[in-house]
């Protein structure tokens, strides 16, 4: 029979008085706790990862992948191509990219000019601008980038890392999530759910003013002082429960689970506390325009809360609907500029911020989408999904940075040299914490499941 | 080198210059090789001097290099199958290639992937599950090396026959013999749940552990059968009776109560993955999803026969044609999720739902596992999965009327006569909209990029295929919001405009309605077909309906027409399956004792859990069957026995030789789904609308940073102290991308699949919740406030009523000190002590 709980009562009368909160967070975090700290198979540098999520689809060939050809014969069918399949009718000829490229880093990364910020890191950073997916639909799209699979119902990146690994700071959920301003993404809950697994591996949505957590507080004429009492009442009428059956760990896990949870209203409403951060921190995450102040409060907690010992901590860009993700069917121009100035100065100051700190090393940082967007051109000014070529990029968490992978064609249609799959992307982030994708399993259905189901393979030169 | 994709003419075969010239039939036509030189020297120097390489290779040796391809790889990469869509019957397809590029660079053996494959100096090795030998790997190094000449091997192989060779997987003997595809037994000479579970026990000289008491007995009792804490007057009811059948007829009461059926029906809906939307970017509500759910509730409450119960699932519709609950029934093969798309592998992914949650609901099976390939672990082949898909292939998700034909017919005239009506609407609004549009059209255009301008302004047969496109997306897409229409339509106008539309959306508000339900119609029988790989995209051979081989030697008899469903599902509940009984009575088991006999209660295959008591379980199937089916009775039996009676506190010496309580020395003590949590605080906090059952979801508030966004989803949450959502949590509205955080964080299912049974997380937010949830705290100081109206302000009484009402005991000394002591000391002390009740383990646990 594993370890016991003992509630704080206990350990108090068994120890004299003598033991804090931080000893319960150790008793949560026994060998019974599914939030332990675990070791992966392989010693890794990176031991969590910050994922930029551009909800909605970010055109590649408009931000990292320049396409010359596409300004030489605008309006023109892409030669060899056949006809393009689209997701919503009325294919265009080609459309030139409304902005220019530049080069910038020692690797002569070409980055247009809605990225400036980040342009500044390209030595960090690799590129795979050989990206496919399954589905040009959102949700299956979406589903896939986050599970592997285009069907819900299957746990998350978040959840088969926090399987993996545990978490390192048992008074936060080692998971977290935060959505755009303007609301959650097209499939909502299932895109940070634990799916066939237990739910101490869902994401816990967080929000970036207020309480981060729902329910993280009770109302105001609860104060902690009352709270505090209450807890102390609870866990004496607890004991006695418990004292029939005092072998079951579950019993005691649940009474350990509201001292946890009283440390956590602590913690976490500490953890998001960003007014601290000095002036120039809070100024150069964007905090002080309005544009980029929202993503930067979160990346800014983001990189607290990786400090902190969280794992996963996926945000947002773009939620709702249309125009209001990057899904750019309608006048791309707009809608870019739009997210990628709310995105580009954060973005860059969290891998400055990261660098600055140390924490790059142990930090992997991935930004993407679910699909990219097609080169021709829908709705006479905006671009249609693509799921046949896109980029993505990572940086951080042993990645080498400065290179490209993969190719697409001269247009940016299809990728073409070195394609690599959403389970070749899921395969590296693993191998980047210590784990080979393969043996990462987790029994259900008869079966052992993998986050990479029964394909992919970890992008070895992207590796320090 | 690259050559032409896509060159299906005999023209270009010719113009490649090879295939007649090294036919593998021996055939030599040089005329037509110098042919091919002349018209493809221009176009690929490479290959001219490789061909010239050629000219000179080994017969024998290209020979053998063919015999290979054709004993080992063209059975899935020649005429029959295409897999990777790579096909090696000619060289041009060879040098095609398939999804992962050409399979073979001429003279180059260490570059083609066709030898690296074979030789397993790539992954995955050809062919699958088979090494080749180092001599034929060294045969097709050598055939590649000289420059792998060959022309084609078109038309030997027969495609029907090789699909036929690739999709047979036979059954032996010895796998028909695993346990769960034997016939059930009645173990003879014993009978009974105590005698086949004490047998067990003494072997390892344990005992039973002592009957529970009486009190945590009727709490076991309510709390299993309907989910609901029993009252103080429920409780001295049963403690009253002092007669030796005094449980046996709290039994009967609870299986009489309507609320058994919510209870139980909870547990079957978690089987049936049941949502009242339909997931994905759109997440449509299923208003009328509810129907299906009640029904459920409604034939749990009759004991309706559990084969009956499958059959009226399974293929209600065909069985009764035009009955209305037969066809809510059907509704469980249309509660899956609804892709967004309608695509040939989005309904591959609707059929592979049906068929994944029938297996493993009804059969215990993992067929799901064999969509792409034979089962890798149980005697499953693929065909068995296809022919349950030939079984399925034809009953479509739609919106099924639930009226009779000629009510359809009348609703079809007045439909009509309606669209007829609004038509004059829509157009007087369009008309009174042109003009605006039309220099708000402009506008736009004027803005449109130069080189479309260019596209528009060339004439329509000199446009290039480019300016084509532009002109029809201008054409197509180019549009005006009704927002973007708005300033420029003004002063009385605005008022006419206003009108106009006011006018259309009250007639849309009249639009004929049709009740109906979201279930399966079955049309027309199309042909389905066996998918290699699980994908539409390489079809075999056709398939027809048929049952699991394993389970059922022989052929068991479907129409060839309609009726396929119904011939399945007689199968599924008749004598000749082993499977189902089993199944069905093991998780009745599971719900009454934590764990089923079979822990695994949906895979009773190879890499499921083998029975801890085998014989119990086949007993429990006979006496089921020979029950006729009966649910009802199955719960007496196993709450009449002693094994379910027993405490479920933990014996020195039961814990010392069977920990995990294997063979139940103990009863076991479940944590409450976060349903029946919730259930309970309403029930004791006597705010339960108890008596509301059925009827259309409710909406309890949820927060909105848990669920805004995403395609115009949205909650009509209800204010927290909203007496409309103190119902029942069956009843709240399921959607599929906003779950509830109770039942989130409670391990709820996701309902994406079938879910056989719950996870049971211990989590430090499920403890945020009950501590600070406004619900939860309402609740509290509602529960206060009736334990004032019942006990008045003597804090000794509201305590002893507290623990009658939420735990069905008193409270024992030291408790009632401490809550007296509580109350007494602390401002809003009886509050928190109700909420303090609310979150205690023995609420949230089964005694």
């Amino acid at each position: 029979m594993s370890k016991r709980f003992l509630s704080r009562r206990q350990m108090l009368s068994i120890a004299g008085g003598g033991i804090g909160s931080l000893a319960l967070a150790d008793l949560m975090s026994g060998a019974t706790s599914p939030m332990s700290a675990k070791q992966p198979h392989f010693p890794a540098k990176a031991k969590a990862v910050i994922s930029v999520f551009c909800y909605g689809g970010v055109s590649h060939v408009d931000t990292f992948d320049p396409k010359p050809e596409l300004g030489r014969h605008p309006g023109e069918t892409m030669p060899g191509k056949g006809k393009v399949i689209v997701s919503q009718g009325h294919p265009g000829g080609m459309m030139p990219s409304p902005w220019t490229f530049k080069k910038y880093g020692q690797c002569g990364m070409e980055v247009s000019e809605l990225f400036p910020n980040v342009a500044k890191h390209v030595d960090d950073i690799a590129f795979i601008r050989s990206m496919y997916s399954l589905s040009n639909d959102h949700a299956p799209a979406m589903f896939q980038m986050n599970t592997g699979s285009v069907l819900p119902g299957y746990p998350s990146m978040g959840s088969w890392i926090t399987y993996g690994l545990g978490t390192e700071n048992q008074n936060l959920p080692g998971y977290i999530v935060f959505s755009d301003w303007r609301g959650g993404p097209i499939g909502g809950a299932p895109n940070w759910g634990n799916g066939f697994m237990p739910a101490a591996y869902q994401g816990t949505p967080f929000r970036s003013s207020g309480d981060p957590i729902v329910d993280l507080k009770p109302p105001a004429e609860m104060t902690p002082e009352r709270q505090r009492r209450w807890l102390g009442f609870l866990e004496k009428l607890n004991d006695e429960h418990a004292r029939k059956n005092p072998l079951d760990s579950e019993l005691s896990a649940r009474i350990a689970s509201f001292e946890l949870a009283y440390q956590m209203q602590e913690h976490a409403t500490r953890v998001v506390a960003i007014d601290n951060e000095p002036e120039h921190v809070r100024k150069a995450y964007g905090l002080d325009q309005k544009h980029t102040q929202y993503v930067g409060r979160q990346l800014l907690m983001a990189r607290r809360l990786v400090e902190k010992g969280v794992r996963f901590v996926q945000v947002y860009s773009g939620g709702g609907n249309f125009g209001e993700s990057w899904d750019a069917h309608w006048d791309l121009k707009e809608n870019h500029e739009m997210h990628c100035g709310e995105t580009d100065q954060p973005v860059a100051a969290l891998l400055a911020d990261l660098k600055q700190r140390g924490l790059l090393d142990s930090t992997l940082v991935i930004w993407h989408g679910e699909f990219g967007r097609m080169p021709i051109s829908q709705r006479m000014n905006g671009r249609d999904h693509n799921p046949l070529g896109y980029t993505v990029w990572m940086a951080g968490g042993g990645i080498k940075g400065g290179q490209v992978i993969g190719a697409t064609d001269e247009f940016g249609y299809q990728a073409v040299e070195d394609r690599k799959s959403v389970n070749d992307l899921h395969a590296t982030m693993l191998h980047c914490l210590g784990f080979d994708h393969e043996k990462l399993t987790y029994p259900y259905n008869g079966r052992q499941m993998r986050l990479t189901d029964v394909a992919g393979n970890a992008i070895k030169p992207l590796l320090a | 080198m690259v050559l032409e994709p896509e060159v299906p003419s005999p023209t270009l075969r010719v113009h490649l210059g090879f295939s007649d010239r090294w036919d593998v039939f021996g055939q030599r036509v040089v005329e037509v090789w110098v042919v091919g030189i002349i018209i493809r020297k221009m176009k690929l120097a490479a290959a001219l001097l490789f061909s010239v390489t050629a000219l000179f290779a080994d017969d024998a040796l290209e020979q053998r290099a063919v015999g290979i391809l054709k004993k080992n790889c063209l059975m899935c990469h020649g005429s029959a199958l295409q897999s990777s869509k790579l096909d090696l019957r000619t060289r041009e397809s060879i040098l095609k290639g398939g999804e992962h590029g050409p399979a073979l660079v001429p003279g180059k053996a260490e570059q083609s992937k066709l030898y690296r494959f074979a030789a397993a100096l790539d992954q995955p090795s050809m062919p699958p599950g088979k090494k080749l030998s180092a001599e034929d790997a060294g045969t097709l190094k050598a055939w590649i090396d000289s420059g792998a000449p060959f022309a084609s091997v078109v038309g030997v192989d027969d495609k029907a026959a090789t699909l036929a060779k690739l999709e047979e997987r036979p059954i032996t003997a010895d796998e028909r013999m695993f346990w769960s595809f034997q016939p059930v037994r009645r173990p003879a000479g014993r009978a009974g749940i105590d005698e086949l579970i004490r047998e067990k026990l003494t072997a390892k000289g344990i005992a039973f552990s002592p009957p529970a008491s009486k009190r945590e007995l009727v709490r076991r009792a309510y709390l299993d059968l309907v989910g609901l804490p029993p009252t103080p007057a429920q409780v001295s009811d049963f403690l009253n009776d002092s007669s030796p059948q005094a449980f046996a007829k709290l039994v009967d009461r609870l299986l009489a109560s309507p609320h058994y059926g919510e209870r139980w029906g909870r547990h079957w809906l978690d089987l049936a993955r049941y949502a009242d939307s339909g997931g994905y970017e759109f997440d449509r509500d299923r208003d009328n999803a509810y129907l299906y759910r009640d029904w459920v509730v409604k034939a749990l409450n009759a004991d309706m026969p559990f084969n009956e119960f499958v059959r009226m699932q399974l293929a209600g519709d065909e069985i009764k044609p035009g009955n209305r609950d037969a066809i809510i029934a059907t509704a469980y093969l249309a509660l899956g999720g609804e892709p967004n798309m309608n695509t040939p592998q989005t309904r591959s992914d609707v059929l592979d739902d049906m068929i994944a949650t029938t297996a493993g609901t009804m059969l215990g099976m993992t067929v799901g596992c064999a969509r792409c390939h034979n089962h890798k672990f149980d005697p499953i082949p693929q065909k068995d999965y296809y022919r349950m898909q030939a079984v399925f292939f034809n009953a479509k998700p739609a919106e099924v009327p639930l009226v009779s034909e000629e009510e359809v017919a009348r609703h079809k005239d007045r439909l009509k006569a309606w669209t007829e009506q609004r038509k004059p609407l829509k157009e007087a609004l369009a008309a009174f909209e042109k003009p605006f549009r039309t220099r708000m059209i402009a506008d736009k255009t004027e803005k449109l990029a130069d080189y479309i301008k260019v596209a528009l302004a060339t004439p329509a047969e000199k446009r290039t295929e480019g300016q084509r496109l532009n002109a029809i997306q201008v054409e197509k897409t180019i549009e005006v919001r009704d927002e973007e229409l708005a300033p420029s339509i003004t002063g009385d106008n605005l008022r006419v405009w206003d009108a106009l539309k006011a006018r259309l959306k009250a007639f849309d508000a009249t639009r004929p309605k049709l009740e109906s339900a979201w279930a399966v119609e079955e049309k027309k029988i199309e042909p389905s077909y066996f998918s290699h790989h699980g994908s539409v995209d390489n079809p075999g051979s056709l398939m027809k309906p048929g049952v699991l081989s394993v389970a059922y030697e022989g052929e068991w008899n479907f129409p060839e027409g309609h009726g396929r469903r119904k011939a399945f599902a007689e199968w599924i509940v008749s004598p000749e399956n082993p499977l189902t009984a089993r199944v069905t009575v093991n998780r009745i088991w599971q719900h009454h004792f934590g764990e089923g006999i079979v822990r695994t209660a949906s895979n009773f295959g190879k890499t499921g859990e083998r029975p801890t008591h085998p014989e119990l379980l086949d007993w429990l199937a006979a006496e089921f069957v020979s029950s006729g089916w009966s649910i009802k009775t199955m719960h007496r039996l196993i709450m009449n026995s002693a094994a379910y009676q027993m405490s479920s506190n933990d014996t020195d010496a039961g814990v010392r030789a069977d920990p995990e309580n294997r063979l139940l020395w103990r009863q076991a003590r479940p944590r409450l789904e976060g349903e029946i949590i919730r259930d309970s605080i309403l029930a004791v906090a006597g705010t339960l609308r108890a008596e509301q059952i059925g009827g259309p979801g409710m909406y309890p508030y949820i927060d909105p940073a848990l669920w805004a966004g995403g395609s115009g989803r949205t909650w009509a949450g209800k204010a927290i102290d909203d007496a409309s959502t103190w119902r029942r949590s069956l009843y709240i509205f399921q959607k599929r991308t906003i779950p509830v955080p109770m039942m989130e964080l409670f391990d709820g299912p996701s309902a994406t699949a079938s879910c056989p049974r719950r996870n049971r997380s211990t989590i430090a937010t499920q403890a945020l919740i009950l501590m600070n949830n406004a619900f939860v705290l309402d609740q509290a100081k509602r529960f206060a406030g009736r334990l004032r109206r019942d006990a008045g302000e003597d804090p000794a009484a509201q305590v002893e009523r507290a623990f009658a009402l939420a735990l069905a005991r008193s409270p024992s000394e030291a408790e009632r000190r401490e809550s007296i002591a509580f109350i007494r000391k602390n401002p809003d002390g009886l509050a928190d002590f109700a909420q303090a009740i609310f979150n205690l383990n023995e609420f949230a646990y089964i005694p």
